[in-house]
């Protein structure tokens, strides 16, 4: 039990520190091609 | 707020965090190889292209537009090798890693940790590619085929100068040594230290075309080195290799 634990532990704390840059960079760009998307959309209305 | 404008808004959360998952899978699959620096530029191009249109400057938006058109072209023709090898890999995961457990990957880490230093200590070179989720069957066959339990002795054995299966790489598939003697790609790249040579060259050559994670030995400076996914990570002691391949590993599950 206290193994499962640590490895959900592992995997919460491994989200924060693998590639943080580039999920931020992505987050960043998703918003913005939404964003985009959306005004296209609406305009195309 | 009404119950409409709540779903609203829930339909844009999800498809935005769809969106930041595929973009993020995106960079991270180009992540370490040199056309992750193209997926920058890309990337900048969009920022850059959505605060022109945001901010009405119309003639700079007029030239992104067209700029950014005629650019997919070529950036199709001068990065097709990384694009076809990218496609290739989309429909080749496997999932053979989640398959070990725990103790028995430890098991496995420790054989190979065990050879990789007895090796170094005795200036012999090696080259061990551990399968992760691409499959390294074409690079089994290379080789020759083996099929057997992870054991230092055995890896030692296999390195051995005059073996006639110490030049080349060795596999691990499956947690077991699938072939040795391999060919593996070498690496294209122009910006590495000369003081690397041809093992390391393949290793790093593998280590961009799949997500293997690769353990050299260097015979000339005794450096026992981990690359993964195009980096490499130098002068590691036993504990240390251990600890880096069994962090790459479960974290790539």
């Amino acid at each position: 039990m206290a193994k499962k634990n640590l490895s959900i532990a592992y995997r919460i704390l491994h989200i924060f520190t693998y590639h943080p840059w580039l999920k931020l960079i992505s987050l960043i760009l998703a918003v913005i091609v939404w964003l985009y998307v959306k005004e296209e959309m609406f305009i195309a209305q | 707020m009404n119950s409409t404008a709540i779903f609203i808004h829930w339909k844009a959360i999800v498809e935005i965090l769809i969106l930041w998952f595929v973009l993020y899978q995106v960079m991270l699959f180009f992540e370490g190889t040199r056309a992750i620096q193209v997926v920058r530029g890309i990337a900048l191009i969009l920022v850059a292209f959505f605060f022109f249109q945001k901010f009405g400057l119309e003639r700079l938006d007029w030239l992104f537009r067209n700029f950014f058109a005629t650019s997919v072209i070529a950036l199709l023709i001068i990065f097709h090798p990384e694009i076809r090898q990218g496609l290739a890999r989309l429909g080749q995961r496997n999932l053979f890693v989640s398959a070990m457990d725990e103790e028995e990957l430890d098991q496995m880490l420790k054989e190979i940790c065990k050879a990789a230093d007895s090796l170094s200590g005795y200036k012999i070179g090696a080259l061990i590619a551990l399968e992760m989720h691409d499959p390294l069957s074409g690079y089994v066959e290379s080789g020759v085929l083996i099929d057997s339990k992870v054991s230092s002795e055995l890896i030692q054995a296999i390195f051995t100068p005059n073996n006639p299966l110490h030049d080349g790489g060795m596999i691990i598939q499956r947690g077991r040594i699938a072939s040795a003697g391999a060919l593996f790609p070498l690496v294209q790249r122009l910006d590495i230290d000369r003081i690397f040579g041809t093992r390391h060259r393949a290793a790093l050559g593998l280590s961009e075309e799949t997500d293997a994670v690769v353990i050299t030995v260097s015979e000339e400076r005794q450096d026992i080195s981990l690359i993964y996914q195009g980096k490499l990570y130098a002068n590691l002691n036993h504990e240390n290799l251990f600890l880096k391949a069994k962090e790459i590993i479960q974290a790539g599950k």
